[in-house]
């Protein structure tokens, strides 16, 4: 999938190592073109350049108060999306980010409110997604967050009462409280500025961690004996099967990108070796179609490209198929990807989820007749909807399609969920 | 570059087939020199033209069968103390089924017309003189092939064509020549103007021939490589026109794999899938999932990859079956063969 050299082309590291001796502005035109020209892409990479960046523009720029700052992200922001809107973890950054700071903001505010000693505990939860979930925790600790969060947001909802999505408009007073200004005049800028670089900083380690996170979970949904399919799968998928397979014996049917088929090396030589060395059964599926196998399949795993807030999933081409013969069959669809990638993205057409891409993957540009009178499709992503999934397991453990807007209340402000970063740039 | 002595083809590697497949068939290459001294010359070159996947349609490939033992049987002779009902089957025919048998797995369609055949060789009585059985025999194949296949795919193919109307969007999976000529005969003989949306498997790429043969009889084509989007693909379809490698006895379409996937997305979307089938490709045999019969790909298969070449589609997916003897739903197909017992 990557480029094919090493060559000179950028890439995301080489992209994080100019990022401290560039303007922000450079920065930024030069991740809009990374993005442009594919040559950052994934979602974690896409997730944090944008977090990275955005921590550039927090740090470098000259803003004086929190709106400015506000609306300086939202405008890098736009700009970010525009590049690759079929990204969605761009967006979820920006939205996180724009969150973060809002929270910091009002965190000051309280405490000049209440006089309370600076850094005393707070009532927000800014930062659930930090705490390191560890398996022996889970079940207690999710669950009292869950409602602790949802009370959460339940109140933001009610003392926000007429709030109106506007993309333009960043000031908004839409808060009940008797304040005149959204948020007061920070007394203290640079403190405001090194609360939301930590917190930018805990989002990059949150996207760093979350295939450790979400390997956990391996053992209770993967069992001995079982037939598990996946489709192309990317690290997420390979470190969470490779953690079952260190304590149990199954059988991966790994469906291969039929383009890199004739390449005599295994592309997955080295998961199939971590799996085998376990006792486990590595076989490369050859096939699109998948309904052959589904009734000797138990489970299929896919990883998340993005998961919408109602519970659909972007997947790499290919993968719809495999979930729709799954639900077919009756077999169990999981969808691993980390809560930085579930988006409050509501978009509901499906087609607005297709990406396209280069139509030389099969039919060659020599081929005349196919490329002057032919018309050529590749799709490079598509949309699995929510009702062929079963379960979407994250770095915060497994959730229902239900319960996706609950984990939204908790990692992104109101404001900012119904905030268009897909508009056009306005200014 | 290697110097030296030829080196000899290496022998096959020895595959290790996953276990829960192990019970599927799977195309050989069996050296020429290793084959059964019986085996006729034109049905040793047959072999191996199916065992490279030369020949691939079950159609092709039965008539391709018929036509070398009209050769076999044609070059037979009699021994004496022998008579051709009683010998010409065992002695001679066999050898060259299990040649064939070995080299490829049989089709449906080849193991019904072998069992006409050789129902034919008993027929023959024993005080008919050699040549004029033989030519009874082999007359008896020119009719076979005349009303099984030949009437048979015209009659569907123009069946199939009437249903395309104006502005229709047919989608097709890879290629198959019976849907190839369908699309002609609905664009060239009965005019109609509609667009053709061919998605392919990309292992073998068949598909690209299928959107150039009809390109150039000047239908709107739109390709796509893999069932990648295959839901928005559909969206544009009117219909899905595919043709069977074999029809099973409850209703089940036997076809190229990938077409079950296609079938369930255009049943989602109220998209009607058309089967094309000639008779003889209905078997009495029923297939309840994909891993009934199949057949894996010697090509693409080692003891770390894997390939199915078929998938069968349960009945639910399908509209309508258009056989040589009527369109029916594929839950009739029973009754298909039913009404071809009654006939002979």
């Amino acid at each position: 999938m990557g480029p094919p050299k090493g060559g000179y082309a950028p890439d995301l590291d080489k992209f994080l190592d100019t990022l401290k001796s560039r303007p922000v502005d450079a920065s930024v035109d030069f991740l809009i073109s990374l993005l442009k020209r594919r040559q950052i892409q994934g979602s974690e990479s896409c997730a944090i350049a944008t977090a990275r960046v955005l921590l550039q523009v927090v740090a470098k720029d000259k803003w004086i108060d929190v709106d400015q700052l506000i609306g300086r992200i939202q405008l890098v922001g736009r700009k970010l999306v525009a590049a690759q809107p079929h990204e969605l973890v761009i967006g979820n950054i920006v939205k996180r980010v724009l969150g973060l700071i809002r929270d910091e903001a009002s965190e000051d505010r309280n405490d000049i409110a209440n006089d309370s000693p600076p850094g005393g505990t707070t009532t927000l939860p800014p930062s659930i997604e930090t705490v390191p979930v560890e398996k022996s925790i889970r079940p207690p600790s999710l669950a009292a967050f869950g409602s602790f969060a949802r009370s959460q947001s339940m109140f933001t909802l009610l003392s926000d009462p007429d709030f109106i999505p506007s993309p333009s408009s960043t000031s908004q007073l839409g808060s009940g409280s008797s304040t005149p200004q959204r948020y007061p005049q920070s007394t203290n800028v640079q403190a405001l500025k090194s609360e939301v670089i930590d917190g930018i900083e805990e989002i990059v380690d949150e996207i760093r961690q979350v295939d450790e996170q979400i390997q956990n979970y391996a053992d209770i949904y993967i069992h001995p004996g079982d037939y598990i399919m996946v489709h192309q799968p990317s690290r997420t998928v390979q470190r969470f099967l490779t953690r079952a397979a260190s304590k149990r014996k199954f059988t991966v049917l790994i469906v291969v990108d039929p383009s890199a088929s004739h390449i005599s090396d295994d592309p997955y030589a080295s998961f199939r070796k971590a799996l085998t060395s376990g006792g486990s059964t590595v076989v490369n599926i050859m096939n699109v179609g998948l309904m052959a196998y589904m009734s000797r399949v138990d489970k299929v795993i896919l990883g998340a490209r993005a998961i919408t807030s109602t519970g659909g999933v972007v997947v790499d081409s290919g993968a719809a198929a495999i979930a729709r013969a799954a639900r077919e069959q009756g077999r169990t669809v999981i969808v691993l990807g980390g809560v930085y990638k579930v988006s409050p993205d509501s978009r509901s057409h499906q087609e607005a989820f297709v990406e396209w891409g280069s139509p030389s993957k099969y039919v060659n540009f020599a081929d005349g007749r196919m490329v002057g009178q032919v018309k050529v499709r590749n799709v490079v992503a598509e949309f699995v909807s929510s009702e062929l999934v079963n379960t979407y397991v994250t770095n915060l453990g497994a959730h229902s399609k239900d319960h996706l807007h609950g984990i939204i209340a908790d990692h992104y402000n109101d404001e900012d969920v119904n905030f268009d970063l897909f508009g056009k740039t306005q200014r | 570059v290697s110097k030296g002595p030829v080196s000899v083809t290496p022998s096959e590697p020895k595959l290790t087939i996953p276990e829960c497949f192990s019970h599927l068939t799977m195309a050989k290459r069996i050296p020429i020199t290793q084959a059964d001294k019986d085996v006729h010359p034109t049905v040793l070159a047959l072999g191996q033209q199916m065992a490279t996947f030369t020949i691939d349609e079950s159609i092709t490939r039965l008539k391709a069968t018929l036509l070398a033992f009209k050769k076999v049987i044609d070059s037979y002779t009699t021994p004496p103390g022998n008579t051709l009902a009683r010998h010409l089957t065992p002695h001679v025919l066999n050898p060259q089924i299990d040649y064939l048998t070995a080299c490829r797995p049989m089709c449906f369609s080849m193991g019904n017309a072998i069992r006409w055949l050789k129902l034919q060789v008993s027929k023959i009585d024993p005080d008919v003189p050699e040549s004029d059985a033989k030519k009874q025999l082999c007359g008896g194949i020119d009719t076979f092939i005349q009303e099984r296949i030949s009437m048979a795919d015209l009659v569907i193919t123009e069946k199939a064509a009437e249903k395309i109307q104006d502005s229709d969007v047919i989608l097709t999976f890879g290629r198959s020549s019976i849907v190839e000529r369908a699309l002609i005969h609905a664009r060239l003989i009965n005019g109609k103007k509609f667009s053709v949306i061919v998605l392919d498997d990309p292992y073998d790429r068949k598909g690209q021939t299928l959107a150039k043969n009809l390109t150039a009889e000047g239908i709107r084509v739109t390709y796509c490589g893999d069932l990648g989007g295959l839901g928005y693909n559909l969206q544009d379809a009117t219909s899905i026109l595919v043709s069977a490698e074999s029809m099973f006895n409850n209703g089940s379409m036997y076809a190229p794999s990938g077409t079950c996937d296609i079938a369930i997305a255009a049943k989602q979307l109220g998209i009607s899938v058309i089967v094309l089938c000639e008779t003889i490709n209905i078997t009495e045999r029923v297939a309840t999932d994909s891993l009934t019969y199949n057949e894996i790909d010697p090509e693409r298969s080692s003891g770390e990859s894997l390939r199915l070449l078929y998938d069968t589609t349960p009945d639910k997916y399908l509209s309508l079956v258009i056989s040589e003897l009527g369109s029916v739903q594929p839950t009739s197909v029973p009754d298909l063969l039913r009404k071809l017992e009654e006939s002979n």
